[in-house]
């Protein structure tokens, strides 16, 4: 097993929904390989340094995974065929300086990933509340 | 020989501030070795030594690869505040 990273772009012209589905769909890909997935960090919708597919904006996502060398291309392989990923860029960390720093953008991606979860439970009730306010 | 003393004696930024490894995402940090037209600044004129030069290089052809930095800026392809949309 080796430490990989995987940054996948997303079609800006999807729905919201339709990004997460792609985005599931991506991990999939990677699990259903022999992948195990370590952490995964949305970057959200930016703007492009320069047009992809006549895209001007796209949806970044980050996902740290450890999977067998020999299953790279395969994944590889699957995302050329998914028509929702404008570009993916693949990272292998592999010495041991290397290695070292991708368990601290996993420690980074983890308390990033747990935050929002946090602040997305505290305003869920307050969602639901509006809600109630607009039955009554 | 007198000419030959013409810059300041420079030092690496990076073995000053210990960089070890270089993240491709973060893009605000390869502001230093990037020129107004996005090109790689050459050693001689950032004074990075060899290794953290070759690091960054890699790091910033990755973050090309990613469209987060761009290849060229041409005339008609201007980039108007490219980093605008970050933190």
């Amino acid at each position: 097993m080796r430490n990989y990273e995987n940054l996948v772009i997303v079609k800006p012209t999807l729905t919201a929904e339709e990004i997460q589905a792609s985005i599931k769909a991506v991990e999939e890909t990677i699990t259903s390989n022999g992948g195990e997935i370590a952490a995964t960090d949305s970057m959200g919708m930016r703007k492009l340094a320069y047009p992809l597919a006549k895209n001007e904006r796209g949806y970044f996502h980050v996902i740290y995974y450890s999977a067998a060398p020999s299953a790279i291309s395969e994944i590889e392989r699957r995302f050329r065929i998914n028509e929702d990923i404008l570009r993916f860029v693949t990272i292998k960390y592999d010495t041991n300086r290397e290695v070292k720093a991708w368990h601290q953008l996993v420690q980074k991606a983890q308390k990033k990933s747990a935050a929002p979860t946090t602040e997305a439970k505290t305003e869920s009730p307050k969602v639901e509340e509006a809600a109630e306010a607009a039955a009554e | 020989m007198a000419e030959r003393r013409k810059y300041k004696k420079r030092y690496c930024k990076y073995c000053e501030a210990k960089v070890d490894f270089m993240d491709y995402k973060d893009v605000g940090a390869l502001r230093f070795s990037l020129s107004e037209r996005y090109k790689i600044m050459p050693r001689r004129l950032t004074g990075n030594c060899k290794r953290h030069q070759d690091m960054i290089s890699t790091v910033i052809k990755r973050a090309r690869a990613a469209a987060l930095v761009p290849y060229t800026v041409t005339r008609k392809a201007v980039v108007t505040a490219p980093f605008e949309n970050l933190k």
